[in-house]
């Protein structure tokens, strides 16, 4: 169990979700932000900070959705841990309507 | 109450559960419907994030499983056949029952057992107390769980609130000792990682590699039921090489010299091959805990559930004594903060209703007592259980259920659902949930006090706690005036709200802000035993115990107020390793070789929970953790169904082969409802009665099995 930061993140990385985050089991590179599975317990907080809605929870991933379990896993194996909040990406306002939110 | 939108009502609450951080909710209403609770992200503790556990809990009020009216049994013992019957009939056949059973067997016959279900002041561990008091019954010794550490707390520092969670932000050298944070006191890692982002190191002491151990900057691997041990090796490094506090334990400290004899009884060596550790890694552990200031212990309550498990609490609890840590905020110890709040536990549970010479019962002694196999005059002849489901949740499952199915038992049974337990009852009870009923949460991890206002309009005809017995005692034909107060009033009684620390808390500022926190002194600036004032009878760190001299005691909260027919064995004064009664039995020497430990699980509470859909997909099915090297000789593979077994009894899980676990060690989860399991069983049908040596508490952890491949 674990949950996983989807496609919408790519281009914000509002990371609200880390400042919500007990564990601190974000991961960020220049464009977007990762889970930890190893770390991740499940609680959920970080759903509801994320303004583009970039948060699932692994079962209720959709099937077309399931390749970022794997590419989460792998990511936070490259990327340092964020443990605190970044100022958004530039254009992450504009992306955040795009998306619909 | 307050409305963010036209339709949505937010009230605010606290979470119900057995568990330290009693996080703050917003209960959010529509259309007099719960539709949703969140964590207040104002709250220090909560920070807008409840946990996995708690993640649907607003749709666990609507669950179509619940209890909603009273019932009777209409088929055999457990067969879970019940029909709905009015609140008139079921208080009138109690009345009937007990009436009878008390002119035969007199009221000692009827034994109340109840635990942590709720948490509240008013529903909650105590909320039967005064009524079955009153009522003269068997007193029940409620000790499922930190009645040992209690025990040995109040014998080595009485009953002081010690370290603030908070203040571990502050701290330099952080030892988690048998304690899970990221499973069961996750919203106090926050400040652990506070307290490491500034450079504290943080250790975790436990036999298992969890998910908090995995977090650690080191993680030490010890034996179950041998951290007494550990903690007075510590203590002989650390007077031995003279890195302890003079000046602090001069002052502030009694015993110096007996707990000196004591420690030099375990040197490293001894100590490493008790309890499995290697002796560089004890001389490094004590030389880094005496030589960085601001050095905080958090305690779980793992290290009692083995024989020696209240003198291991005492040892540890020593420990910041000699070295020191409680002159400096973000140094001592953390046990259970909960001495710190005023209650009026003379009003809450009414001993001074109790009989003279009314015996007591050890609710983990339920299969014994119900079965014959403790002798009793009169038998226990009538059972009520609330807040509490002791098949799934006490040791020795099968005797209880042995004990449950007697004809001659007539058993009431106030639940939420139709539970392991709950089956075997006469009559069902159906009580509320939290967004339905009004309480002050009682709470064990932090220093705010929480008021739960109900949200919404109980279904059915559920009742909260409080009113059950309210019910009960009209229908007794109790008359006092303590049944005529209502839930308000009853708060109102049931605090100290003149006591210093309540300064500024009232029952209309609780109303409107929900929670409060006492005026015991801020995070990072808290350090109450700084120059001593310890709430011992010398007002110093005891590390000879005064106490010891009545014997071993339960804490009166645990057992109704009772101060009376308390254990009494004998109790050295200074804590020692008292070895566990299986697990370090010498290989060959037993006929089960593997130890088993049940920690709690990730996604229940306990067994709460553990019925819902969403939660058992979190949580998985019943399984064990088991090493290679223990797997490989009897076929088992990872995902292999395997049979966990020994003289007590068995059950099935699933197996997960990892070296999370030690040689020889494997590990499961309490939590899972033994009729939803495979083998309609669970940990608990093979776990033993014993008690800690301290307390009455359980001894879980220490618990030899075999395992095979089904």
């Amino acid at each position: 169990m674990t949950h996983v930061v989807t496609g919408n993140c790519r281009g914000c990385r509002y990371t609200d979700c880390v400042a919500s985050c007990p564990v601190s089991c974000f991961h960020a590179n220049e464009v977007r932000v990762y889970i930890n599975p190893a770390v991740c317990i499940d609680c959920s907080a970080c759903i509801p900070a994320c303004p583009v809605g970039a948060i699932v929870e692994e079962f209720d991933l959709p099937e077309a959705e399931r390749h970022w379990l794997d590419i989460n896993a792998r990511e936070v194996e490259r990327n340092p841990v964020l443990s605190s909040r970044m100022a958004p990406l530039p254009g992450a306002d504009a992306r955040r309507r795009e998306l619909g939110f | 109450m307050s409305t963010h939108s036209s339709e949505t009502l937010v009230v605010r609450g606290a979470c119900p559960q057995d568990c330290p951080d009693t996080c703050a909710f917003l209960y959010h209403v529509e259309d007099g419907k719960l539709v949703e609770v969140t964590g207040d992200p104002d709250h220090p503790m909560t920070r807008g994030g409840l946990c996995v556990k708690l993640k649907n809990f607003a749709e666990h009020h609507y669950n179509p499983d619940r209890l909603l009216y009273p019932m009777k049994r209409v088929g055999p013992k457990g067969s879970g056949m019940f029909e709905r019957i009015t609140w008139d009939e079921a208080l009138a056949t109690i009345k009937s029952k007990w009436t009878d059973i008390i002119a035969q067997y007199g009221t000692q016959a009827i034994m109340p057992h109840a635990y942590l279900g709720h948490q509240g002041t008013l529903n909650g561990l105590t909320a039967g107390d005064a009524f079955f008091n009153r009522l003269g019954s068997t007193v029940a010794e409620k000790t499922y769980c930190e009645s040992g550490s209690s025990t040995a707390w109040i014998m080595t520092v009485g009953p002081t609130g010690g370290m603030d969670v908070e203040s571990l932000a502050v701290s330099k050298y952080i030892i988690v000792w048998g304690m899970n944070m990221l499973n069961t006191n996750l919203h106090g890692w926050p400040f652990v990682l506070k307290a490491k982002a500034a450079g504290a190191k943080v250790v975790v002491i436990d036999p298992v590699r969890t998910r908090t151990a995995k977090q650690a900057d080191w993680h030490i691997r010890i034996k179950p039921g041998t951290d007494a041990a550990l903690a007075l090796g510590m203590m002989n490094v650390i007077i031995s090489e003279n890195l302890y506090d003079h000046d602090y334990v001069e002052k502030y400290t009694l015993g110096f010299d007996q707990l000196k004899a004591r420690a030099a009884e375990f040197p490293p060596e001894r100590v490493s091959d008790i309890t499995g550790i290697p002796v560089v890694d004890i001389l490094t552990l004590a030389r880094e805990y005496a030589g960085t200031q601001r050095s905080a212990i958090r305690q779980g309550v793992a290290v009692e559930r083995c024989p020696g498990g209240g003198d291991a609490v005492r040892a540890i609890t020593c420990l910041p004594a000699l070295t020191g840590a409680w002159r400096y905020p973000g140094g001592g110890t953390i046990e259970m903060p909960i001495w710190e709040f005023p209650f009026k536990f003379d009003f809450m549970c009414r001993p001074d209703w109790i009989p003279p010479g009314t015996r007591v019962i050890n609710e983990l002694d339920l299969g014994a007592a119900l079965t014959g196999a403790m002798p009793l005059d009169p038998p226990i002849k009538s059972l009520f259980v609330y807040n509490s489901n002791p098949v799934s949740q006490a040791p020795g499952a099968s005797t209880i259920v042995e004990g449950l199915l007697r004809e001659d038992l007539f058993m009431v049974c106030s639940e939420l659902f139709i539970t392991d337990t709950a089956k075997y009852a006469d009559i069902l009870l159906p009580a509320t949930m939290q967004a339905e009923q009004l309480d002050i949460m009682v709470t064990w991890g932090h220093l705010y006090m929480h008021l739960n206002q109900p949200a919404i309009a109980p279904p059915g005809e559920c009742v909260p706690n409080v009113e059950l017995f309210r019910r009960l005692a009209k229908t007794m034909g109790f008359s006092d005036e303590h049944w005529d107060l209502d839930d308000w009033e009853m708060l109102r009684r049931s605090y100290d709200w003149d006591a210093p620390q309540m300064k500024g808390i009232t029952l209309e500022a609780l109303k409107d802000k929900g929670w409060m926190r006492l005026d015991v002194g801020l995070p990072g600036e808290r350090a109450p035993h700084a120059t001593g004032d310890f709430k011992t009878p010398s007002g110093k760190c005891e590390f000879a115990s005064s106490l010891a001299g009545g014997g071993n005691f339960v804490v009166p909260v645990w057992r109704s107020g009772y101060e009376a027919m308390q254990p009494g064995t004998p109790v050295d004064p200074v804590p020692n390793y008292i070895p566990p009664a299986e697990t370090t039995v010498p290989e060959g020497a037993s006929a089960f070789p593997i130890s088993l430990v049940s920690p709690k699980p990730h996604a229940f509470l306990n067994t709460q929970y553990a019925n819902e859909p969403t939660q058992q997909r979190r949580q998985g099915e019943q399984i064990i953790v088991i090493h290679p090297v223990d797997a490989g000789p009897r076929s088992i593979e990872h995902g292999s169904y395997v049979r966990v077994f020994n003289e007590r009894g068995a059950f099935e899980a699933r197996a997960e082969v990892s070296e999370d676990v030690a040689p020889g060690l494997m590990m499961t989860n309490v939590g899972h409802w033994p009729g939803l399991n495979r083998s309609g069983t669970a940990v608990n049908s093979t776990t033993s009665t014993r008690h800690c040596n301290l307390g009455q508490a359980g001894t879980y952890s220490d618990n030899r099995v075999d395992v095979q491949r089904v």
